[in-house]
């Protein structure tokens, strides 16, 4: 019997293992792939670790950070490890998965939840056109790279201006490709200005804003694709049809978190973030499972997806000591000119500040954050010289500035 | 009248200088239209006239760009080059494999026979074979004294004892017409008041169920108010009445057509693939070989199961007796976590039938997945499986009137196959009329798929009559086994695998829960691209169709068959993966 299971091994899911096995819990890790660190293993590029370690570093030197932790505390860790199922019978939760040694049964106590999301799929914009070989989504490109040395094509159409494909672009420019342009639907890259910088402007590579891929052409490989621009509501404009020749497109649209095992235990799932809903110590709507990291939010920055997996390592502390929970949980709802927040609800007694991640719905200079109460009443305000809906915004929120309220709104407007 | 007399009249409909000629109840067009939808119709309305047997449309039509010709060169090239080079000397060679040349290879193989199937694609079932919609029709819709009804009945009766032996995954789920107040709405002004509630819910349910049962369809039950939402929960609240037919099934086509292949090889059948046919060599009336891409198979008998290039082929033997107008239908496929949100194969009935959307339901997939379509639309290109955005829309809409509140968010893929109709519109299945040893099995639409396995009964019966002589073959194992899916094993059976072979423990498709040992296997049974291990293993067929597994499977697939990882295709050699340049430091 585990004190806690942490299912997915890469940062967010390392960071609150090791976390909870230095103060003494017994902790396994299951892990799908034949190594630890997630993600972050493909990603050869520098920026990880700002606000952690306060320096730039490479996805696999961050992540290594937290795979000799684990290492030296002697962590369980169970690597080619796929979860069939788990039952939540109570306070015992029985996982069952499968690698090449076994079928390995194992019970625990909390269960934590860092399996990270998938990316959008082209069918899930609905990109019209043929089925052929040459096209893929930008994280399949990235491995492919840095850990097949494989490149997908020559001449190359990158769909998306979030930093996901601007890396993958530079990427690609820099192992060689002979064309490469960049296309996405927004006025402007979404993606971190710093990475605009480094990826996009350095390197003159060539992008058209408020342009879609409408059709995929080719019948065995990609032979090109159908570009339309589009009005401000994403619509295609009649008549800007062009047709754009290329051998590979790749789609880097976005990210879905996994949500399918948390369904399938009945855990609420927010439409908005389309991540489980949690409370203040990332605890989902089943007691004693906890999600972090991108399953819950898709973060801009890895620093936060561990900084969530830290605040649950709190969580499950006060799970295994039965600390009491509120009669009734306070409600974090998204307010005005707000897209989504997390957490979605506090529900413990404690006296910590809560940390909560939220996303703007529009684009504001001189940006007023304001935290409401049920009755409309100003509870806190914060100040931002610019919000908009790519960045995630973090907030500090004093739990006693809260403690009175049903529910509170996070509200976004202009400073009058 | 005359038949000559009717197609007189016919033709002089349109403005058009259209010549026509008769031979033995098939009607030849020639001339020149302006629009292909008029090419297809002046096809349609001769064929649709009693006593014609066939349509064979030369007309050129201005709008579309003639390519024939071009094709033609080629074959001729490649049959100078070719009709020298003897590959062998068979008893029946069938020309396409889908599920209808699978189906009667399989059946074949009974008999001690040599048969070779040639297929020019890299895989079996390439064709409307893996694109459809997987449903076993109950055998209402054909009508009365059609070929398609005889079959389709009897085809539908067998399918239960034909999966079991091929360890193919089948259910009966039953199908439910539902009778709305859209159903009728082109009638309203004529169904005044009280009458138009009586129409829809008493006489039209009971005149579809009569159509049914005088078709042979057995178990058919007339459901109306609370009865309809115990069986079907989600079905558009304002359903008046609706038709139950229990005998209605799911399969998945192409685990199918590769089974009948499977069993087919087992039993002695030679597949061939990426074998093109160029042309044939004849002697009187007779043929005496099929000049292929890959050299000359002599041959007694040809049997054309060629899809929509049925009558490409016919036209190569000498026997053109028909047409085919390709009909393009889109599929959208739907996540399997919202499995059972729809239980039956579930039709909105609407009349009149709007003619290019006829048909299409909501059905679940044997898999647990939804599935919504597919669309009926005439396209001049028989390989356009091309699917616009405007098409997904359109299906989003037109289906979501028999479940409104459908998650349509869950949309994971969408796709197009594309029916192979005649003029005539009914099956076409018969010895050629000028060439004496060659028989059609042209035509095959829905209910294609489940009137297959009565096809292949019905083709050894004219292949006897054709004088074949067919004794059974003692060594034939009707028996073949699935690959063991992961996903649907016990825990114990799982674990004892392991043990055999870690593989089975090492899922590579999460989404799917497809193992490796599953994708070694689909291999050592002859799959050779991505794509043909996703349709024997279903990895990269789940949310995200292969973002996350597809690099493992190409690596597994790369290793099996000793190739380098850039050597890998999606489907056919010129569908390379990844076809970039390679880093010195590549694996």
């Amino acid at each position: 019997m585990k004190d806690v299971i942490v299912i997915g091994g890469g940062p967010s899911g390392l960071a609150a293992a090791s976390s909870l096995a230095e103060k003494g819990y017994n902790v396994a890790i299951i892990e799908r792939k034949e190594e630890l660190g997630g993600i972050l293993d493909q990603c050869i590029h520098d920026g990880f670790g700002t606000k952690i370690f306060r320096k730039a570093l490479s996805g696999p030197e961050f992540v290594d950070h937290y795979i000799d932790k684990i290492n030296k505390l002697g962590v369980d860790v169970y690597l080619e490890s796929f979860v069939k199922t788990i039952d939540v019978e109570g306070d015992l939760k029985k996982v069952i998965c499968i690698s090449p040694k076994d079928v390995n049964k194992l019970e625990t106590r909390a269960l934590i939840f860092a399996v990270g999301c998938r990316e959008k799929t082209p069918f899930e914009i609905k990109v019209g056109g043929t089925r052929p070989a040459g096209v893929y989504t930008a994280g399949m490109v990235q491995r492919l790279i840095n850990i097949y040395g494989i490149l997908p094509g020559k001449n190359v159409l990158l769909v998306g201006g979030g930093d996901v494909g601007m890396i993958v672009a530079r990427h690609l420019y820099l192992e060689g490709v002979e064309s490469i342009l960049v296309v996405y639907p927004e006025d402007f890259f979404v993606g971190l200005p710093r990475n605009v910088q480094q990826c996009i402007l350095d390197f003159n590579i060539p992008y058209r804003p408020r342009t879609i891929v409408k059709e995929i052409v080719g019948k065995k490989r990609v032979e090109g694709a159908m570009l339309t621009k589009v009005d401000k509501n994403w619509n295609p404009i009649p008549g800007t049809e062009e047709f754009y020749k290329c051998d590979s497109i790749i789609f880097s649209v976005g990210l879905v978190p996994y949500t399918g095992k948390l369904e399938e235990i009945n855990a609420k799932i927010d439409p908005k973030t389309r991540g489980p809903e949690v409370n203040e110590f990332f605890e989902t709507s089943v007691p004693g499972i906890f999600a972090v990291g991108n399953l819950v939010q898709i973060f801009d920055y890895v620093d936060d997806a561990v900084e969530s997996a830290l605040i649950s390592a709190e969580g499950v502390e006060k799970y295994l000591a039965k600390v009491p929970k509120r009669t009734t949980p306070i409600k974090i709802n998204p307010g005005n000119n707000v897209l989504s927040v997390i957490p979605q609800r506090i529900e413990w007694e404690d006296n910590k500040d809560i940390i909560s991640f939220f996303r703007p719905a529009i684009t504001i200079k001189n940006a007023i954050l304001e935290l409401t109460n049920e009755k409309n009443e100003v509870l806190k305000t914060f100040r931002r010289p610019f919000v908009r809906p790519s960045t995630l915004e973090r907030i500090k929120i004093s739990r006693k500035v809260v403690l009175s309220s049903k529910e509170v709104f996070l509200n976004v407007r202009e400073s009058s | 009248m005359s038949l000559e007399s009717k197609v007189k009249k016919i033709i002089g409909k349109f403005p058009y200088n259209i010549s026509f000629k008769i031979k033995d109840n098939i009607v030849f067009l020639e001339g020149v239209v302006e629009k292909y939808e008029e090419w297809v119709e002046i096809g349609l309305e001769i064929g649709g006239i009693k006593g014609v047997e066939g349509v064979v449309n030369k007309i050129i039509c201005k709008e579309i760009p003639e390519k024939q010709t071009e094709k033609d060169e080629k074959r001729k090239e490649i049959f100078e080059k070719m009709k020298e080079k003897i590959i062998g000397s068979y008893d029946i060679v069938i020309i396409g494999g889908g599920i209808i040349g699978t189906a009667i290879a399989r059946e074949l193989s009974r008999y001690k026979v040599k048969v070779a199937l040639i297929e020019k694609e890299p895989d079996v079932g390439l064709g409307a074979s893996r694109a459809n919609n997987g449903m076993i029709h109950p055998g209402i819709a054909p009508p009365k004294d059609s070929l398609k009804r005889i079959l389709n009945i009897r085809g539908n009766a067998m399918y239960d004892e034909l999966t079991e032996e091929l360890g193919v995954r089948f259910k009966r789920v039953g199908s439910l017409l539902l009778i709305t107040p859209r159903t009728l709405e082109r009638y309203k002004k004529y169904l005044r008041g009280p009458l138009f509630k009586l129409v829809s819910k008493y006489i039209l349910p009971w005149i579809v169920k009569q159509k049914g049962v005088r078709n042979g369809v057995k178990g058919i039950k007339i459901l109306r108010g609370k009865e309809i939402f115990e069986i079907e929960p989600k079905a558009n609240k304002d359903t008046i009445a609706a038709v139950y037919i229990p005998s209605t099934g799911i399969v998945d086509p192409y685990e199918l057509t590769i089974a009948l292949a499977e069993n087919a090889v087992a039993n002695g059948v030679e597949i061939h693939l990426n074998t093109e046919v160029v042309g044939f060599i004849k002697s009187n009336l007779s043929i005496e070989g099929v000049v292929t891409t890959k050299g000359v198979y002599l041959c007694k008998y040809v049997i054309n199961t060629a899809g929509v290039y049925a009558d490409e082929i016919a036209e190569m033997a000498g026997a053109r007796e028909y047409t085919i107008h390709p009909r393009k239908g889109v599929i959208l496929l739907f996540s399997k976590d919202i499995e059972g949100w729809i239980r039956h194969c579930t039709a909105e009935l609407r009349f009149p039938q709007p003619k290019t959307t006829k048909g299409g339901n909501i059905n679940p997939t044997i898999h647990g997945n939804i599935i919504w379509g597919p669309t009926a639309v005439e396209i001049p290109d028989k390989s356009d499986t091309s699917v616009k955005k405007e098409e997904i829309d359109f299906v989003l809409k037109k289906f979501s009137t028999i479940a409104p509140n459908f998650p349509k968010n869950k949309l994971i893929r969408y796709f197009a196959g594309v029916r192979a109709p005649t003029f005539t519109e009914d099956f076409i299945i018969r010895p050629a009329k000028w060439v004496k040893n060659f028989l059609h099995v042209a035509g095959i639409q829905s209910p294609g798929l489940a009137s297959a396995p009565a096809i292949a009964e019905y083709v050894i019966n004219l292949l006897r009559k054709m004088e074949l002589k067919l004794d059974p073959n003692p060594n034939f194992n009707p028996r073949r086994e699935p690959i063991p899916s992961v996903a649907e094993m016990s825990l114990e059976e799982l674990e004892r695998k392991i043990k055999e072979d870690p593989r089975w423990g090492r899922i590579v498709c999460p989404c799917e829960m497809v193992s490796e040992a599953e994708i070694v296997e689909a291999i050592r049974r002859g799959a050779r691209s991505i794509d043909a291990i996703k349709r024997r293993t279903r990895a990269m067929m789940g949310f995200c169709q292969g973002s996350y597994c597809i690099l493992k499977i190409a690596k597994i697939l790369a290793r099996e068959l000793k190739i380098p990882l850039n050597e890998v295709v999606k489907e056919w050699k010129e569908s390379k993966l990844f076809d970039g340049i390679v880093r010195g430091e590549s694996s």
